[in-house]
């Protein structure tokens, strides 16, 4: 590509040209960058595929396709003891996204507008789940409730999983109170309004997207949360990742394809749901929600 | 004037700030009392002991601490921090050119793009690790694949070996390094590619000299975002490994399920939060050393 040397002086024609160089270089698509995204695209949706194929198989084999068949979803709904774990596992989903969505959106609050030293110290507090590896996290809950005398249970994962998402809706809210407009709320107190009553009427109000969206992927990521339940539960209806890993352990269970791809699917709708909330009340939806920035 | 209108407000101003700590208060004694207090109680069971039946006694005893020094587990952490770091590596050489293609060149389909990565990412890590084993297996469409272009033969295998862990793991985690490195992509100026351009730089000096430099930041977050799981990963070295590649989270697991030596895992556990922290150290000064320089 030969490109001309624009002196100084030649400044005002400096923009017609850059556009048409990006546009030169836009068209000409690098083939082997292409190539290395299909692949990694190819790659990353082929162990999706494979579960979700074989659990429509009529045979009892990962390898082999017999014919289409739904004898193993039937399995799953005449297995009581998987069942009984899906309903522990939407329990502790709901339980703990309602506890860390109310604890997470105050602290969030909190956070962006209390200036002491207090707000940088819980500022620091929440940043610890985030930078602990889940092992470490299921051992130490594990421990604390061993160390309390309280015996695993369902409830016991509850508080686990409250504890560690509270970081997440925090983090998902935080950038969200801070783009709001503090002077809103003022308004509302010069008309009358105490504190608490312009929190609840006016910035509550304008952040139930991102409010909504936390709620939902929080749900997702409990439901689908393996290490810190493993850990942190009892003997009986243990949750459903709990038992699909003791499962997959102990070879192979074509069963765990129709579970896995309900599970996959049901996931995979909760999260493109909480991407597309924001959009439902005409904000900018997409993938900040997920990096929280 | 901001001053003044401060100094006026200032009753509402400090019963409004009470408010706030109000607000933040519950979330924040939560996560002491839960996380805080059991991480502690991490670093003193550690030195604790065990009674006849197992159960976990408090006091001093330096013998879990001291089987670190064990060869066998020096080994275990030796195995994880490699099997960690090539993990780290490989994901930036896949996330790399995936995140630039889909950030400079995906046009209109860029967010679809980068929503089609993430979203299956957060769906079940197991059951996702679990397809991958398959698709990883000797009769899998990967060996097959290579077999067919004459790159393994009959004998080759993923599954059982280290390659198969690191596999895992990065199928994991490469997520982490792609959102970083796209978002700093993204944010690249592309008029400073295109003085490099000008500049007579050839593609690949403008790359070295100009782009990579750009996103060195996102880069080294997605060098710890991916650090931090892989090294306390012990599903990948279960599902794809054997006993010979097994990593320090299986042995963790192990002290506490089947081997039930408390102390010793504890012990284990400050050990890998240790490693993690010196790697979350060096990321901090890195980085901050980094802002200096931006700011000079």
């Amino acid at each position: 590509m030969t490109m001309v040397k624009l002196p100084a002086a030649t400044a005002p024609a400096r923009p017609a040209a850059t556009s048409r160089t990006r546009r030169g270089r836009a068209d000409r698509k690098p083939r082997i960058l292409i190539a290395v995204t299909a692949l990694f695209f190819a790659l990353l949706y082929l162990p999706i595929a494979v579960v979700a194929l074989y659990s429509f198989n009529s045979k009892k084999s990962l390898t082999v396709f017999g014919g289409f068949s739904l004898r193993w979803y039937r399995a799953f709904a005449h297995d009581d003891v998987i069942i009984a774990s899906l309903g522990t596992s939407l329990r502790i989903s709901l339980v703990a996204t309602a506890g860390s969505v109310v604890l997470g959106v105050a602290l969030a609050l909190g956070l962006v507008r209390c200036r002491t030293r207090l707000g940088s110290l819980a500022g620091l507090v929440m940043l610890v789940p985030l930078i602990t590896p889940e092992i470490v996290t299921g051992v130490a809950s594990m421990l604390l409730f061993k160390g309390l005398g309280i015996a695993l249970s369902t409830g016991t994962v509850m508080l686990a999983e409250i504890t560690f998402s509270i970081s997440y809706v925090t983090v998902i809210l935080r950038s969200r109170v801070a783009a709001l407009n503090p002077e809103v709320e003022e308004a509302a107190m010069d008309l009358g309004a105490t504190r608490w009553q312009a929190v609840r009427l006016v910035t509550l109000p304008a952040l139930l997207p991102a409010v909504l969206a936390s709620a939902v992927l929080i749900f997702a990521l409990v439901f689908d949360d393996f290490v810190l339940a493993y850990f942190t539960t009892g003997v009986d209806p243990q949750p459903l990742s709990v038992r699909i890993y003791s499962a997959i352990r102990f070879g192979v269970q074509p069963t765990i394809n129709a579970v896995g791809t309900l599970m996959l699917a049901g996931s995979i709708a909760l999260i493109a749901l909480a991407l597309f909330i924001p959009r439902l009340f005409g904000r900018r939806g997409g993938l900040d929600i997920l990096s929280g920035e | 004037m901001a001053l003044l209108r401060h100094s006026s407000r200032t009753r509402k101003d400090t019963s409004g700030n009470r408010m706030w700590v109000w607000l933040m208060l519950p979330g924040t004694l939560w996560m002491t009392g839960f996380l805080i207090a059991s991480l502690a109680l991490v670093a003193v069971l550690a030195v604790g002991t065990t009674d006849e039946l197992g159960n976990p006694r408090f006091g001093f005893d330096l013998s879990g601490v001291r089987a670190l020094a064990d060869p066998a587990y020096t080994e275990v952490l030796a195995r994880s921090l490699g099997y960690a770091l090539l993990t780290c590596a490989i994901c930036l050489l896949i996330a790399y050119p995936v995140a630039y293609t889909i950030a400079l060149h995906g046009g209109r389909y860029k967010n679809a793009l980068i929503a089609a990565i993430v979203v299956p990412f957060f769906a079940n890590y197991l059951v996702r690790m679990y397809g991958w084993s398959v698709v990883l297996s000797d009769d899998g469409p990967v060996l097959r694949a290579l077999r067919a272009i004459g790159l393994a033969d009959s004998n080759t295998k993923i599954l059982n070996t280290g390659v198969g862990v690191v596999a895992g793991l990065v199928y994991g985690f490469v997520v982490f390094m792609i959102i970083p490195l796209y978002a700093a992509l993204e944010r690249l100026d592309v008029s400073l590619v295109e003085a490099g351009r000008d500049l007579y730089g050839g593609p690949f000096r403008t790359f070295f000299f100009v782009t990579l430099p750009a996103t060195r930041q996102g880069a080294a977050a997605g060098l710890v975002l991916v650090f931090l799981p892989a090294m306390g990963d012990f599903v990948s070295a279960q599902l794809m490994g054997g006993p010979d590649q097994i990593m320090i989270g299986n042995l963790i697991q192990d002290k506490f399920f089947q081997g039930q030596n408390w102390p010793l895992g504890s012990a284990l556990t400050m050990l890998l939060m240790l490693v993690l922290l010196v790697g979350m150290f060096g990321y901090l000064r890195r980085t901050r050393k980094d802002e200096a320089e931006v700011r000079r």
